[in-house]
């Protein structure tokens, strides 16, 4: 089904943007447990800071430096079974590593705790830095990170703080509040203990005992803290969980979980969980990652929870909680939060570059019924002059949901269909879950039991849980064999009717079991290496997605970029589905949501089956103009947002961005949910109330900003009271960017190709911008062999230069175009000036009056350099004259 | 044939060999005039061009005036000549994007695709396109009028028809009213007498006891009482073609007052009524319900309470809140697309208020499109209306079920006590009648005569009960002359058909200004009830069918076409429960459009690509 559309994807980072969906009155908050339900985070919870009975104390003489450069202690407690061993090591630049396990060679549990495999980047050790032996005096010993970045680890009780060397600020610390437990694994059940736990009908054997950890982590210098995907909620920054002013609150939970219709203001977990969040004030900026893929449950304090004399500030508070799992998890220091970003990246790795045809407009709906519905939905968006580039078919398309085959009867000639979408340059997807229908004429199914690739109940034999096809079990995917075997269930000779332009879309991953506990799989269930589900359940949906993009990439014998779009949430590539899954937007606002999803990363209409179809044109005509003119905005922004999806594949930065991460010196920004960024030149606010009048848009910066449609200038630094408009949302370029923009429209991207550009500088009050174009095949990997193109404009002195961004060692692979710049508009131009003249060549070329954006009836205000046509690969300079 | 095909050759050698002269490229021959002038405007105002800019390959007008044969300007339109076929205009979108779109390939003069010139093929085929079209709008106007001529004959006839059906209601009323006052006589002369005798009782027991046994005897034999069960299997198997001879035994049964047979009609109407009876219950719970917030959990016990359900169960429940269907009837998933249709039982037409409010019409045949008279005049010469004829009636009715088809079930044969024609020969009849009771009863005769008494009852009753059936008459044909038939009454005979067609599984009905229905097997889905037309009566609109779960109330959009017959096709579900089909008929068939269409074939025929060939 369509579960992911169905879920919002919030990121981190990014706004969230409510669904106007039926949500709450069908939420089944009693199926899920909270936290007092769940006794690891009752117990946790309600602990009061250094009340702990054996709190941990660092051994002093077992503090030394590795052969690798890492430094490694003991934690221990007299109560305990056996110590802990502490890891310390650096990544450069500014990143802390802290790792904690059980000393296992003391007393041995009959299992070991998990460590989340394939998550970090494999050169992660070799990129360890050599650390200086610490300084210890009165029971502290310091270690230098970098030239103003230290260490301080207190030994009893054990505690870590990162500061500034020469300030000595403190940016981040663990434990300072004494909430560290580490509950030991025990080797056997005490006597007379319960193990067990219950929750409604399902039973829980935990037959490996209490295993949690609890820490609590200060941002230091914070006013905001962010992250912890994936919520429902209508505020960017995470609001407080506990302590003074907090009315009665759930943590946030990080469980993955198919929740149907969830509640849009609630810290409860959704459909995708990633234990990273940023603190971020005017002083600092840092970053906390926990890889750990066990539930979580993290408070963020309000100042003054501890009850401490004097509430701090300056700084929060914050206490997670997991049930399962080791410590490993890291500290960032950026300067600024784009450092924090970048830091967080090069121990994850960045995402992956998009195919072009990604970036553009997506079509969806459960279910486009047949063949016949296929072909009519795609001739309506070229009747009504509509580009769209991708086409998908949810769960209906199988027969009977067994993924991988199709329902002949509505989809009897799958491949010619996909030729007649591909004719047009255009793609489709087809959804392809992780629960396989236990049926045993089922090949799939056949042979993965006999392989024995199937998850395990605690019993031991095949998890048997129910989904869409009935009775399912679910492949193993922690498994690199099994990841492997499912791979290959892609290449064309086994997904029978599938063609090259079909790509995957991975659903209830999370894993969905409609009659498991919270309708996900028990947690006792088995994987591979006797890794029990409790301990990687919100990594199960990350391997799965691994499996498919391997898939992907096998099947185009490593020449086409994997398109596998998944319901987990991701740090770069998100977008609500358009419309809202559940219910009928009133038309207005399905106008308003094309309106702002244009902006989104990622850019899909989608619908439950009970819904009225909604594709673009069935509003009346003036509706689908607008809608018309919102997906056109997009297209002619692909040069742009594929630039951006490179530079999110190069450092990590995302496409779409609250504005803080542009602009981290303005308060104001902090707790701005409204507006959003997309890549450093483009600010847009949503529009979510029938028949608004007027709006108010905080513009940031202290230069200008000018109306995306028409060109008007607005201050900097200001809020404006706007009218709103029925053709657009508030929506401005910055001054001081360069925008590239193909104003020419199509079927699909890829009948763009071979487009003029036209670029958009608007200029700052210094008269001075600069922006980029990053173009390749869109297809292959050949850019990583050097095959793309690179261009930076600057404009300055009256004179635009392009210059060549690309280094030249990159490989030896070429990519080229003939494609000329046909338009260039100056918005804060002030000079009257009518020539310009390009070098080389010397060749004047007229300026007139423009309009910003072709549209019937737009008047001619801007001066526009006409017909440079100069190409888009070459150096050249185009000075006013 | 091969001549043609080098002439196409050398059509489409002339495409590929030059870029067409700027200054017409795109252009279409009526605005040529137009660009004539060294400075052109802007058609939306919005500024003007120098002759040189005229398709420069840049947009100078945001409104596309400038570049009619590139791809410049994202609202302009670009025209292709297509010789041998029709010209078009395609959006400049579509100028040289790799994508051939004109069929003589004009719109890719500067992209790496060669187009092949399709336009003679193309344009033969869509000319016998055409001229099938012509020929069957022909044929289809021709019908059109007959059926227009008989419609209004049949319209006119109904209107005398509702006017002499009113004489006699009056007429029939005052017989009545007689009847009614010389039984209250008897009566109260019964009573009487029954009095006189109970005093007597004690002295005459024995006597007053066979008295009172045959008075009772009598009583009885004027209610056809042992009819009855035979009544309901008749109403139940009337109801399946929507016959209402429930009306009958209704009005046979019903004495004194006259109960508006629609609401009789739900409590009497056999086992399938009971059945929606229980269902009209849970819909209106379900209305309730929704107005009430959380009310598919409601509805369902188990789903509050999702504790003590089998795991299989629990999947079933969980699933079925994405899916949206019916917690009981899960597991159809590989039934696509109708996969909820089971979820809410039918509630049968008759079940529904509105429907109960408007006595179905469809069942008696006032057309006059096949005669009845003959039948309705014997069964009336029957005079005594009873039950043996009904069954009759059963068995005979029973072949028309079996023979049942589409389009037609109207025009079975009624059985009625009250026919259209040959009124005046019952009428008298029963006038006559009535005089001879009235004239014979004495009312001084004391002890009353019992056989005389019985006769008064017999002759009030029937007499009111032909009083029912022609005011249920005139009410139904009154609804029917409401409604709206057409500018020429051509969708009259619509009134008294309904059309079928079978898609898979399902077979779909739709009774035009009645309602349509999807049925599988047993199960009977209601689409909607007639709404009205729309489009300027190109549309039929059934809106407020069954309720879908956690969606809309079904509905359908018929669309008419020309055709020569009646012809259901093409029934889909576009949206959740919102259905669309295709109605052939040649009410649809306008001389106007005939006209329209010929104009067009004459055109392509003169078409200068067509005439050098």
């Amino acid at each position: 089904m369509d579960p992911p559309p169905r879920r919002l994807a919030a990121l981190l980072l990014f706004l969230l943007l409510a669904a106007a969906s039926p949500a709450a009155r069908a939420w089944k908050k009693d199926e899920f447990r909270n936290c007092n339900q769940t006794p690891f985070c009752k117990r946790a919870r309600t602990r009061a800071p250094h009340s702990l009975d054996a709190p941990l104390s660092l051994a002093a003489g077992s503090l030394s430096v590795g052969p690798d450069g890492s430094i490694s202690a003991e934690l221990s407690h007299p109560s305990r079974p056996r110590p802990l061993v502490l890891r310390l090591s650096a990544l450069p630049p500014d990143a802390l590593r802290v790792q904690i396990d059980e000393h296992y060679s003391v007393s041995t549990p009959p299992h070991r705790r998990f460590y989340v495999p394939d998550v970090l980047l494999p050169d992660i050790e070799a990129r360890t830095l050599h650390l200086p032996e610490p300084k210890t005096a009165a029971g502290v010993s310091t270690v230098a990170l970098s030239s103003d970045l230290e260490v301080v680890v207190k030994h009893d009780p054990f505690e870590l703080t990162v500061r500034r060397a020469r300030s000595g600020d403190s940016v981040l610390s663990f434990n300072s509040h004494g909430l560290f437990d580490f509950e030991p694994l025990q080797e056997s059940k005490p006597e007379g203990e319960t193990w067990e736990e219950q929750f409604r009908s399902h039973t829980d054997t935990r037959p490996r005992g209490p295993q949690s950890i609890t820490l609590d982590v200060s941002f230091h210098g914070a006013d905001f803290v962010y992250g912890l995907p994936e919520h429902g909620s209508t505020s960017l920054a995470l609001r407080p969980t506990r302590g003074p002013g907090v009315e009665e609150s759930e943590p946030y939970r990080l469980f993955n979980l198919d929740v149907f219709e969830y509640l849009h203001d609630s810290p409860f977990g959704l459909y995708g969980s990633i234990p990273f969040m940023i603190g971020h004030g005017a002083r600092a900026t840092s970053g906390f990652f926990w890889l750990n893929a066990a539930e979580m449950q993290i408070d963020v304090l309000a100042p003054g929870w501890d009850a401490a004399a004097a509430p701090a500030n300056e700084r929060i508070d914050t206490l997670w909680m997991a049930e399962a799992g080791v410590v490993d998890a890291f500290f960032f220091v950026g300067s600024e939060p784009k450092d924090v970003i970048k830091q967080y990246v090069s121990v994850t790795g960045t995402p992956s570059m998009p195919q072009q045809f990604a970036v553009a407009y997506h079509q969806c709906r459960w279910n486009y019924r047949d063949e016949a519905d296929v072909d009519g939905v795609d001739a309506g968006f070229d009747e009504h002059d509509i580009p769209y580039d991708v086409l998908w078919l949810d769960i209906e398309h199988t027969d009977g949901k067994r993924y991988f085959t199709w329902d002949h009867s509505a989809f009897p000639n799958p491949e010619a269909m996909q030729r007649k979408i591909a004719d047009k340059g255009r793609k489709m997807v087809t959804i392809v879950d992780p629960h396989i229908k236990r049926d045993s004429s089922f090949h799939l199914h056949q042979e993965a039991t006999e392989k024995g690739y199937y998850v395990k109940d605690a019993t031991g034999n095949d998890y048997d849980g129910w989904c869409w096809p009935g009775a399912s079990s679910y492949p193993d995917m922690l498994n690199p064999e099994i990841r492997e075997w499912w791979a290959d269930k892609f290449s064309y000779e086994n997904y029978k009717g599938s063609t090259p332009t079909l790509y995957i879309w991975n659903d209830m991953n999370e894993p969905s079991v409609f009659n498991g506990p919270e309708v996900t799989m028990p947690r006792d269930a088995l994987h591979y290496g006797d890794v029990e589900h409790r301990e990687l359940h919100n990594a199960y949906g990350y391997y799965f997605h691994m499996a498919t993009a391997d898939g992907l990439v096998k099947r185009g014998e490593g020449k086409d970029r994997p398109f596998v779009y998944q319901e987990l949430s991701l740090l770069e590539v998100n977008g609500a589905d358009v419309g809202g899954f559940f219910g009928n937007p009133e038309p207005d606002l399905l106008v308003r949501w094309y309106q702002v999803g244009a902006f989104y990363p990622f850019f899909r209409g989608h619908a439950h089956h009970d819904t009225k179809r909604r594709e673009p044109w069935l509003f009346g005509e003036r509706r689908t103009a607008l809608i018309r003119e919102a997906i056109h905005m997009r297209y002619s922004l692909l040069p742009y947002y594929y630039t951006l999806f490179r530079e999110a594949s190069v450092n990590g930065i995302p496409v779409m961005r609250p504005l803080w991460l542009e602009f981290p010196d303005e308060k104001e920004t902090y707790n701005n949910g409204e507006a959003f960024m997309v890549g450093s030149s483009l600010l847009a606010q949503g529009i979510y109330e029938e028949g608004q009048k007027y709006v108010l848009v905080y513009l940031p910066g202290k230069e200008s900003w000018y109306d995306l449609r028409n060109g008007s200038p607005y201050k900097g630094s200001a809020s404006h009271k706007l009218q709103v408009l029925e053709e657009s949302i508030p929506s401005f370029q910055r001054g001081s960017t360069i925008v590239p923009r193909k104003d020419r429209f199509r079927r699909s991207s890829t009948q763009m190709v071979n487009d003029p550009y036209t670029l958009v500088i608007a200029l700052n009050s210094s008269k001075v911008a600069e922006g980029e174009l990053y173009m390749d095949d869109g297809k292959s990997y050949d850019y990583q062999q050097g095959a793309f193109i690179h261009r930076r404009f600057v404009f300055a002195d009256n004179k635009l230069t392009s210059f060549n961004m690309a280094p030249d060692n990159l490989g030896n692979k070429k990519f080229t175009t003939e494609c000329v710049v046909e338009r260039i508009i100056i918005l804060g131009l002030s000079s009257g000036a009518k020539k310009a003249i390009i070098e080389p060549g010397n060749r004047e070329v007229e300026i007139e009056s423009g309009p910003v954006s072709l549209r019937s009836g737009s008047s001619s205000v801007v001066p526009t350099i006409r017909r440079p046509n100069v190409r888009i690969t070459d150096d050249w300079t185009i000075k006013i004259a | 044939m091969r001549r043609l095909l080098l002439v196409a050759a050398v059509l489409l050698g002339a495409v590929a060999a030059s870029k067409p002269p700027l200054d017409t490229l795109g252009i279409p021959p009526q605005d040529e005039a137009y660009y004539k002038g060294g400075v052109i405007k802007c058609r939306d105002g919005s500024g003007r061009f120098t002759r040189d800019k005229l398709n420069d390959d840049f947009c100078d007008c945001p409104d596309g005036t400038d570049e009619p044969g590139t791809s410049a300007c994202p609202e302009g339109k670009f025209y292709c000549k297509n010789a041998g076929h029709t010209p078009i205009t395609i959006f400049s979108s579509r100028v040289n994007d790799g994508i051939c779109d004109c069929c003589d390939g004009s719109d890719e003069y500067d992209s790496n695709v060669t187009c092949k010139n399709t336009c003679w093929e193309a344009g033969k085929a869509a000319r016998e396109k055409l001229k099938k079209k012509v020929a069957t709008y022909k044929s289809g106007v021709v019908i059109r009028k007959q059926e227009v001529e008989k419609a209004k004959e049949a319209y006119a006839k109904d209107e005398v028809e509702l006017i002499k059906l009113k004489g006699e209601e009056k007429i029939l009323q005052g017989l009545v009213d007689k009847l009614k006052e010389q039984k209250k006589l008897i009566e109260k002369a019964e009573e009487e007498e029954r009095l006189r005798k109970e005093k007597e009782e004690k002295r005459i027991k024995e006597e007053a006891d066979k008295l009172a046994a045959a008075e009772k005897k009598a009583t009885d034999a004027s209610q056809p009482v042992d009819s009855k069960e035979t009544n309901e299997h008749v109403k139940e198997d009337d109801s399946k073609v929507g016959i209402p001879v429930a009306d009958q035994h209704e009005l046979a049964t019903e004495h004194d007052n006259h109960v508006p047979e629609s609401e009789t009609s739900v409590e009497q109407h056999g086992s399938e009524s009971q059945d929606d009876g229980r269902i009209e219950a849970g819909i209106v719970h379900d209305t309730a319900a929704k107005e009430s917030a959380p009310s598919t959990e409601e509805q369902d016990p188990s789903a509050d309470n999702p504790e003590g359900l089998s795991r299989e169960e629990l999947g079933r429940l969980v699933a079925s809140r994405w899916t949206g269907e019916n917690v009981n009837e899960v597991n159809k998933d590989d039934k696509k697309g109708h996969e909820d249709e089971p979820e809410i039982p039918e509630p049968a037409e008759e079940a529904l208020e509105n429907e109960l409010e408007v006595p179905e019409p469809a069942e008696e045949n006032y057309g006059g499109y096949h005669s009845e008279i003959e039948d309705d005049r014997h069964k009336y010469d029957d005079e005594d209306f009873d039950h043996e004829s009904e069954d009759e009636y059963v068995s005979d009715h029973d072949e028309h079920v079996h023979s049942y088809k589409s389009d037609d079930d109207q025009k079975h044969d009624q059985p009625s006590d009250v026919t259209t024609s040959g009124k005046a020969s019952w009428m008298d009849k029963v006038q006559q009648t009535v005089q001879n009771v009235l004239q014979k009863f004495n009312f001084f005769k004391t002890p009353v005569d019992l056989s005389e008494a019985s006769r008064v009852r017999k002759e009030y009753d029937d007499a009111s009960s032909k009083l029912s059936k022609i005011q249920s008459k005139i009410s139904t044909l009154t609804e029917k002359l409401k409604h709206d038939f057409g500018k020429e009454k051509e969708f009259y005979s619509f009134y008294d058909q309904c059309f079928e067609t079978k898609e898979g599984k399902y077979t779909y009905k739709v009774c035009p200004y009645k309602k349509a229905s999807q049925a599988e097997g047993h199960s009977s889905t209601n689409l909607g009830r007639w709404d009205k037309f729309e489009e300027s009566y190109r549309v039929m609109q059934f809106t407020n069918g069954d309720k879908c779960w956690n969606g809309p109330d079904r509905s359908l959009k018929v669309r008419l076409r020309c055709g020569l017959s009646n012809e259901l096709n093409d029934v889909d579900e576009p949206s959740r429960c919102e259905y669309v089909a295709v109605l052939s008929t040649p009410a649809l068939c306008v001389e106007e459009k005939l006209k329209e269409l010929q104009n067009k074939l004459d055109a392509s025929l003169k078409q200068p690509g067509h005439d050098e060939l």
